[in-house]
Parts: C-alpha cells; structure tokens; sequence
C-alpha cells in the first residue's frame, strides 16, 4: 500500500474508534503494511506515528486500565483544529502578516505557512485566508519559473535552511563575502534566520571561523543540508544564544573595533523612520526646532558613515575624524560630478 | 463509491510531493464538507492546485478508508455536474492542528508586523498546536526573526481593527514629498510589505484612488464611524505586489565595493559588470530612494539616468556638503 494511503487510513482507523486499537488489532487490519518480522513492522508504525504527528495528527499510546484496553488512539481534542478565540483585530494581525509574508515569497517555512493561512480559513473563519494560501501554494509549486533566478535561489535557500534549523542538521555553505570578495566553503551549524530590510539572514556557528557568523542569503552560492540521519541532530546551539541581538544589530554595531561615541544631527523636519533607523540603542533628543540630536556607539564606524550619508538632511557632529571622513566622500563625488 | 484497492508493493520513501498532497487534502476534505456543491475550480483554487490536480487528488482519496474497508469504511467525495459533494467523510471534518512549523511561521510574520495584540494571538496559535509539539513549537519560534514592528502597538492595533471592522481612519501622515505631516482619512484595505517596509494599502478619497502609505510614517491612527466594504482579495491580491515597476528605471554605476553590496539589495538588478564595476538599474523606485540607495556606498556609486534623478542625486550631494 502506498506511504500516504497508509497514513490516511491509519488516521481514519483511530479516529473512529470508540477505544484505543491494540498493535495486534493494527496489524491484523494492516497486514501488508505491519506483517512482517515484528521488530520491523513496530519501527515502521513508529515512522508511520512520526510522520503523521509530523502532519498535525498526534496518535497516543494509551496503557489502558480497568475501563479500557490498551492501545494507539487519536485524542479528537489534541486533533481538530480548534478556533482561535481572538477578538477580530487580532485574527486581522495574523491574516495580514500571513498574507503578507506569502506575497513576498521568500519567508522561512514558506509552504507551511501557506498550509498555516488555509487553516487559519477554519480557525478563525477568514475565507480569504485560503484563497491567500492558494495562490501562494500554486506560485510556490510553479517552483523558479516566473522568479529571477537570484530571487529564485534565495526562496530555494530557505526552505532548505528552514528545515536545517528546524532538525538543527548541518549545511555546506559556499560563500561570497561581500568585503573581501573571495568564495569560501564551510560547514555551519544553522542557528536561526532573520530579515533586515527585505533580505534574508543566516546566523550559526561556523566551523571555518570557529565562532558564530551571519551570512546573507543572497552570497550563498551553494547550499547542502547534511543528508545523513535526518531525524538526528548534529548540534545544540549554544544556550546564550539569542537570535534577535544579532537580528537588531545595526551594521555599525558589528563589533570590529573599540567602541567610538558619536553625535549625529537631524535636521527638520525629521521623518519618524530616520530616528528609528539608528536602532533600539541610540539616545535620541529633540530639539525645540523640530531638530533631532542622536548619539551612539559605533564599533564599525564606516557603516555609520554610510548610513548618515544615505540620509537626507543629516549630518556627523562627532567624532571629528567620522565628520571628515563624511566630507572627503562629498568632495570627492562633488568633484565627479561638476 | 469505493475504488479499488491498488496493488500491494513496496511503501516508497515520502516524497515531499506525497508529504504535500497529505497535507492539501486533510484541508480538502473538511473545506468540502464545509461548503457542500463548491465548484471544482473554486476548491482547486483554495486548494492551490489546478483541476486537473485537484480531481487527482479525488481519486487519490477514494482509496482511503479504514478497516474492515467495507464500502462504508471508505472516504467518499464525488463530482456531479461541476461541483464537489461529500457523502462520507470518515471524521475529517476539521483540519489537523497547526504544526510547529506552520504556527511558528506564522508567529514569525506576525511578530515582524506587530500590534498590541500580537502575543495574544502568538499564544493562541501555541495552543493549537498538539500538546506534544508544544515546546518544539517555542524552540522554533526563538529561530526566525522575521522583523521588528513598523510603528507603535496601538497604532497597529487600530489599523488592524480597522481593517477588520471595514472602518475609514484618520492618520497623522508624514508625507515625504512634501517634508511636512498632514491629516488624512483613508480606508484601510491591507498592509503589504516591499523591500522591508510595511505600507498601508487604502483608498484616499481625497486622491480618488487606492494609495500604499508607509506605515512607519504613521504618527497617529484614529478610527471613524465612517464603514466601507474592502474589495475581495483576489482583487487585493495584486496590490500585494504592488512593486509593478512603473516609469523609467533609474540607472546606477557602482564601483567594484559596491557593486558586491548592491547584488543583494531586492529591487536591484544588475545589468552590467566588469572588474572595475557595473551598472545597476531600480524599477519603480523615485529619484530619493535611488540617491539614498548610491549614498549608502559612501562614494562608490553615481546615479547616472534619467536625467532628473542624475540632478536630484547632484544637488543632493551638493547640499550635504554644504553641511559639513
């Protein structure tokens, strides 16, 4: 009998039954599937229990007592979907994150969320909700063919690593570095995945560096899952582990030098996004003005120099070696350019 | 109607494939049972498969069943004229709790968009998941960091409100064009997000039309007693994306440095490349965003075409450096 099949009807058996379905039982109904040595056929019911827990349906061992005997069962309650007693703004947070994450396309476990927004259609009846999971399990069956092959691999890249860090299995990264341009290859034991400003991020342990290291997804030019044992790990992360200190972490906080205090100011009117674009650490005071005064620690200070740049009406107060830095990059484009 | 069973053989590995059609029709079968008669390609749709699929995955399930397998024990969906009807469902009336996968997943998005109800609904989608995966569940949910929230709780709190409740809104908007906040009423369709910032897609009856408004230029959201019917998704559905690039492509030369940067910038698309640096074209983006975008690379890039965004780069470049 097919695997699927299989799984379906050993679902459908145990959620029939009045009363836990004894290993004998289960065989005599199975006998193709569960006939052969016993020592076999257990360990392929327990794959088979894994699988289908695996798919949202837990099948319990129940050692049975007075009232009832003893054997596999599907607790209805541990099985169907209950609904999400959430007022209606909060069933709007989940319906548009969801959404939106879909219409992205590339998001960590990307065909389980489309999964997620069909039932999210039943638990909280939002009949949109399936018609978002719809097109996006369509688009994301349709595989590369209508995405830009950069794009493409970088939706390929994370499902990949979703599973790796999932199973905390380890991947073989080949990697070009954006600062010194070189490819390298190493192993990395996938920690977590985040996203800062549109682009996706792997954070883990790597073995070539020996230390925890962040790699953007779009330098990875091959990825490998380690194929072996796949239900085993092959690592714990390090317990003071926290994936958002890396995932907040503003590029001038890479920690490349000594810690440099540096003032920078906003001239009015300042647009909210601008303060908030220094990041949850930086000390920000208004002016009566309307100005915005903005301090922090830089230990990479040329990111810091390139972000004040990018903005519109800023300027570096301090440190005095940053502000010429800012001033020798204007002359120079201002001198191209007149 | 029960099929036949097929013949015995050998149970080949799961496939993703298999691995995915399990999962697709343990919500067909209860999305049928719920909405007796739909139309095939309507369940195809939800379903994300076209039909051809879809009446696949119909004879698929005829062959289920359970022990004794006599013709009742058997799952039994059938198409009659167009529409899908279920005569036994077999107690697949209800999808299967979310997985730890599907719920973290979500809780991921929904932590990146925020709101003041947004561990309210975390810990609601926590307890759908099985008891067992529960801890699998918060172990996966401290792996992905989809991104911090846009703008204060309350106000995407009252936006997502909003949005459910089909109310009109009045923002405090910063409007960037104008370098000024303003009062705006606007009806809340969705929130999309593009090249990592999250917009407000709604109807500006001041503007006649639908608008995306960032929301992290939001100061303040109110809402009014004002109602209106949102447009159905499939019609949302594009503004999604609303990325479609519109007018010309601002053009950028980059140096070698930048040109690495560049590569992963989404919305980037390299057209030209050489040892000594390439050209970058932005579809869809304003003169600002592509003089912000060559700043960023600290002299290593020029915006070159059209000529506007060339002079608005130029004068931006003069200015700065008048500050210093």
């Amino acid at each position: 009998m097919q695997k699927a099949q299989r799984l379906l009807d050993l679902a459908a058996l145990l959620l029939r039954a009045a009363e836990p379905v004894s290993w004998r039982e289960i065989q005599e109904q199975f006998p193709e599937d569960y006939g052969g040595s016993e020592e076999a056929s257990i360990r392929k019911f327990e794959r088979d229990k894994a699988e289908l827990l695996e798919l949202g349906i837990p099948v319990r061992y129940a050692s049975g007592d007075e009232d009832l005997p003893a054997g596999y069962l599907i607790d209805k309650d541990d099985f169907y979907l209950p609904d999400l007693k959430l007022p209606p703004e909060d069933l709007a947070l989940l319906y548009l994150a969801g959404s939106a994450a879909l219409a992205g396309g590339a998001f960590p476990y990307a065909r389980d969320l489309a999964h997620a927004m069909s039932k999210l259609s039943f638990a909280a009846r939002a009949g949109g909700a399936s018609e978002v999971a719809g097109l996006a399990a369509q688009r994301l069956g349709r595989g590369d063919a209508e995405e830009e092959p950069s794009r493409a691999a970088v939706v390929r890249g994370l499902e990949q690593l979703s599973q790796a860090v999932a199973a905390k299995k380890r991947v073989h990264v080949v990697y070009a570095g954006a600062e010194r341009r070189e490819v390298t290859e190493r192993d990395v034991d996938p920690y977590g995945l985040y996203q800062k400003g549109g682009a996706w991020f792997l954070v883990g342990h790597c073995h070539l560096r020996k230390a925890l290291r962040t790699f953007h997804l779009g330098r990875v030019r091959a990825l490998t899952v380690n194929p072996a044992a796949p239900r085993t790990p092959d690592f714990q992360p390090r317990k003071d582990f926290r994936l958002a200190d890396h995932a907040t972490r503003e590029p001038w906080e890479y920690a490349l030098r000594g810690a440099l205090a540096c003032r920078i100011r906003l001239e009015p009117p300042v647009a909210p996004e601008t303060v908030a674009s220094f990041g949850p650490r930086a000390r920000v005071r208004e002016e009566e003005r309307g100005g915005v005064t903005v301090e922090l620690e830089a230990t990479n200070p040329p990111a810091l120099v390139r972000h004040v740049l990018s903005l519109e009406r800023a300027e570096i107060l301090a440190p005095r070696e940053l502000r010429a830095e800012a001033r020798a990059v204007l002359a120079r484009l201002a001198r191209r350019l007149s | 109607v029960s099929g036949g069973r097929k013949p015995p053989g050998a149970a080949p590995p799961a496939k993703p494939e298999a691995r995915d059609r399990l999962r697709r029709v343990l919500f067909l079968v209860p999305y049928a049972v719920r909405h007796p008669g739909i139309p095939v390609k309507e369940l195809a749709r939800r379903c994300g498969v076209d039909e051809v699929e879809l009446l696949d995955d119909l004879d698929f399930l005829l062959n289920v069943g359970c022990p004794p397998f006599a013709p009742d024990d058997f799952l039994d969906l059938y198409v009659e004229g167009d529409r899908v009807y279920v005569a036994l469902h077999q107690s697949f009336t209800r999808p299967p709790r979310f997985t730890e996968s599907e719920a973290a997943s979500l809780a991921a998005a929904a932590r990146a968009l925020g709101g003041e109800g947004v561990e309210r609904a975390v810990k609601a989608l926590r307890d759908s998941v099985p008891r067992d995966r529960r801890q699998s569940f918060d172990e996966l949910s401290e792996r992905i960091y989809a991104g911090s929230p846009p703008a204060r709780g309350s106000v995407l709190g009252r936006l997502q409100r909003a949005i459910a409740e089909g109310r009109a809104v009045r923002l405090t908007y910063y409007t960037a064009s104008r370098q000024a906040e303003s009062e705006r009423t606007v009806r809340p369709y969705t929130l999309v997000g593009r090249l990592g910032h999250w917009y407000l897609w709604g109807h500006d009856p001041g503007r006649g039309r639908a608008l995306p408004f960032r929301v992290d230029r939001i100061k303040e959201c109110a809402l009014t007693d004002e109602r209106f019917e949102a447009p159905p998704e499939a019609e949302l559905a594009p503004s999604r994306l609303f990325s479609e690039p519109s007018g010309e492509a601002v053009r950028l030369r980059l140096g070698p440095g930048a040109l690495a940067w560049a590569r992963e910038r989404p919305g980037v698309r390299i057209v030209q490349e050489g040892p000594r640096g390439g050209v970058a074209e932005v579809a869809g983006v304003d003169a600002g965003w592509a003089t912000r975008l060559a700043l960023s690379f600290a002299g290593d890039a020029e915006v070159m075409a059209p000529p506007a965004a060339r002079r608005h780069f130029a004068e931006a470049v003069r200015r700065a450096l008048g500050r210093y």
